[in-house]
């Protein structure tokens, strides 16, 4: 007998027009993650891994389709639902860190607790264990320029933990790295699962794939298996002009 | 997101970008300035106005007169006489409403009528003397402790009437002149009157047009303290005197049960019940007029004034506000993808709105701040100078001195520091509402 997944995609579609045509980002995914897993979903740039991130995030409406996390259907759910879902479930990383600029490291952790009426001074004392645990302690009252890229990712990373969620998603959080830079990032995603936490990052990193318990392919909007990737992959890389 | 959080955020963000706040807030300082220094102007008009005018009369004071083709009086038992015709002139057929004895207790019976004094003028002309001497003034003939009723208090001697007595006005003596006096010749310091024999010189007409004089010596028994009223440039005699007086100037033996009072004086207990009591007295079908209808009538004007000046100060405070809500439309593009990081750490559209409308609001407050000191304080320097100004025009072309020209009321800045705080949040809720009901990823992926 197998447990219920966290995740639950049925029929997912995300159609959008750009320049008159009709972009097909996700055309009839059906996916099951389990929870306490490290799932990495890869797909070359357009194949629809950013939109099922940001439609699994509540950050994004489907054209049609199911999406349940933790059993509730974030399809059915208005704005304020998914705020309130997002705030106590979810923990995102993104590309280009989005921290704050006018805030300290302190501060930008911190961040998201202030929207859940926590008193300032275990706000902080949050922020700041959360910050020795992704090593930067000695950088709490940096803000974000006086931050390598590799430090900022850190401190997203600890932002998308403060509010303890159980579900980090990930959007390609080492694309704007270095190779070292990226190898700890993905090193901190590896500790988060380890820690009982279910990872989803998206990425065309195939690196990442080294942390994860389960991989999920994406062309044009639709899942895929290894091989039928690869194949594809191998196709790309021949085609392309010298 | 509680309070707290919410205004330490709002402080945060508005002083992450102090130069562009600083400048949209000093639009809303000029216009909050400008209101703030227009409208304490026109309260200062109306304070003035309103002192000098307190001393033109009574203002519990209702002066009535018999009613000419009046509403009908109905009530009352049948105490008021309604006369056909009338002594003589007009068409006859004008129904009257007469103050006779029995409509003076009628007038006492309203509420908050604290006395009804029925007053009689000279119907003569007159011309007063004393030694070299001579000047003129309005003779009223009134009960003998009708004045004390009034509330006149004198300077000297009292305000009790007996016969061959007057009580003069304080202006009678200061405004007499001597006749034999040559241009360029210095005029002489008015005469003390009180407690000396004055001479009223009468005269009336025959019907050949010769004139014929009547010469009556009175004792000045008392002189009115300055009221800035009628009274200081009255003469006051008993009223069977000047009954008598009248009976020879006219030639008519008048009856006042009958044919009534000329004038009425009604005294109410307080002004703040004047004009209730002047629309019953009207509704009975008499005359009646007070001076809280002019006091009224200039305290509309101003209350006008305040509107209008008010209202040049909100043009400027309307620039501003377009201002604020350019500041906050441009604030809310460049921080879209912080509006989107603010969604994907569980703030809600409410909190959104809120930290948008509370930094478009804090600019008001910055701005209103700043102008309501600054309104304050430009009104003070306009009070020192203009009140030095105004006290010397007074001084040379007479009158009261003003107390102040230009008068803040406490209700005012404050009115004002909230009407700041009330258009940036207007001028801030439509970029606020675009921040709150972005989509996340859009805002997210906004380069």
């Amino acid at each position: 007998m197998t447990s219920s997944p966290l995740i639950h995609i049925e029929e997912l579609k995300k159609h959008f027009q750009m320049g008159g045509t009709t972009v097909r980002a996700l055309d009839g995914v059906d996916l099951d993650i389990q929870a306490g897993t490290f799932t990495v979903v890869m797909g070359p740039s357009g194949s629809g891994k950013s939109s099922l991130l940001y439609l699994l995030g509540g950050l994004d409406r489907s054209t049609s389709g199911q999406i349940s996390v933790s059993g509730e259907r974030l399809d059915q759910m208005d704005e304020n639902a998914l705020a309130l879902f997002r705030r106590r479930t979810m923990g995102f990383i993104f590309q280009s860190f989005n921290l704050v600029s006018s805030m300290t490291a302190l501060e930008n952790v911190a961040f998201p607790m202030q929207f859940t009426g926590t008193s300032i001074a275990q706000r902080n004392e949050s922020a700041s264990k959360l910050l020795e645990q992704v090593g930067l302690a000695d950088r709490s009252h940096h803000r974000p320029s006086e931050l390598s890229g590799g430090q900022q990712q850190r401190v997203a990373v600890a932002r998308a933990l403060v509010n303890n969620p159980s579900l980090i998603l990930a959007d390609e959080p080492t694309g704007n790295l270095d190779t070292a830079s990226g190898i700890a990032v993905m090193q901190l995603l590896s500790d988060l699962h380890r820690s009982g936490r279910t990872v989803l990052v998206v990425t065309h990193d195939p690196r990442m794939t080294r942390f994860a318990t389960h991989k999920i392919f994406l062309l044009d909007g639709h899942v895929v298996s290894e091989a039928e990737y690869q194949s594809a992959i191998l196709d790309m890389t021949q085609t392309v002009p010298e | 997101m509680k309070l707290l959080d919410l205004f330490r955020l709002v402080i945060n963000n508005l002083s992450r970008r102090k130069a562009r706040v600083g400048l949209t807030a000093v639009g809303v300082v000029i216009g909050t300035a400008a209101v703030i220094i227009l409208v304490s102007l026109a309260i200062g008009l109306q304070k003035n106005a309103t002192e000098q005018l307190y001393g033109i009369g009574d203002l519990s004071l209702i002066n009535v007169y018999p009613g000419f083709g009046g509403e009908m009086f109905a009530g009352g038992g049948g105490s008021v006489k309604i006369m056909q015709g009338g002594g003589g002139e007009g068409s006859g057929s004008t129904d009257m409403l007469l103050l006779t004895n029995s409509a003076l207790d009628d007038l006492s019976a309203i509420s908050f009528v604290q006395s009804v004094i029925p007053r009689e003028y000279l119907q003569s002309s007159m011309i007063m003397k004393f030694k070299k001497f001579e000047g003129g003034s309005g003779v009223y003939g009134i009960g003998t402790n009708d004045l004390a009723d009034l509330g006149l208090e004198t300077q000297q001697g009292s305000t009790a009437l007996s016969r061959a007595t007057v009580v003069i006005g304080y202006m009678v003596a200061q405004n007499m002149y001597d006749p034999t006096l040559r241009p360029g010749q210095e005029p002489p310091l008015p005469p003390d009157l009180y407690d000396q024999q004055i001479q009223l010189v009468l005269s009336k007409w025959d019907a050949d047009g010769n004139e014929i004089r009547k010469n009556i010596s009175v004792r000045v028994s008392g002189i009115l303290t300055e009221s800035g009223s009628e009274a200081d440039w009255s003469i006051y005699m008993p009223l069977e005197q000047i009954k008598t007086l009248n009976e020879w100037a006219t030639g008519i033996r008048v009856n006042y049960n009958k044919d009534g009072y000329s004038e009425v004086l009604v005294k109410v207990e307080n002004p703040d019940h004047t004009l209730e009591v002047r629309d019953q007295i009207i509704t009975m079908g008499f005359q009646a007029n007070t001076m809280l209808d002019f006091v009224q009538g200039i305290n509309n004007f101003y209350k006008i004034l305040q509107v209008v000046l008010g209202g040049v100060g909100a043009i400027a405070l309307l620039v501003a506000a377009i201002g604020i809500a350019n500041t906050m439309a441009m604030s809310i593009l460049e921080r879209t993808r912080e509006i989107g990081l603010m969604k994907a750490v569980g703030a809600t559209n409410r909190d959104v709105l809120a930290i948008f409308l509370g930094e478009a609001a804090g600019i008001g407050f910055i701005g209103g701040l700043g102008g309501v000191l600054i309104g304050w304080l430009a009104g003070q320097g306009l009070n020192i100078v203009a009140v030095v100004y105004l006290a010397q025009q007074a001084a040379e072309q007479g009158g009261l001195p003003p107390s102040v020209a230009v008068y803040t009321p406490l209700w005012l800045p404050i009115f004002v520091l909230l009407f700041s705080i009330f258009i940036g949040m207007v001028s801030g809720l439509y970029p606020a509402l675009r921040a709150a009901t972005m989509i996340p990823v859009q805002a997210l992926k906004y380069e």
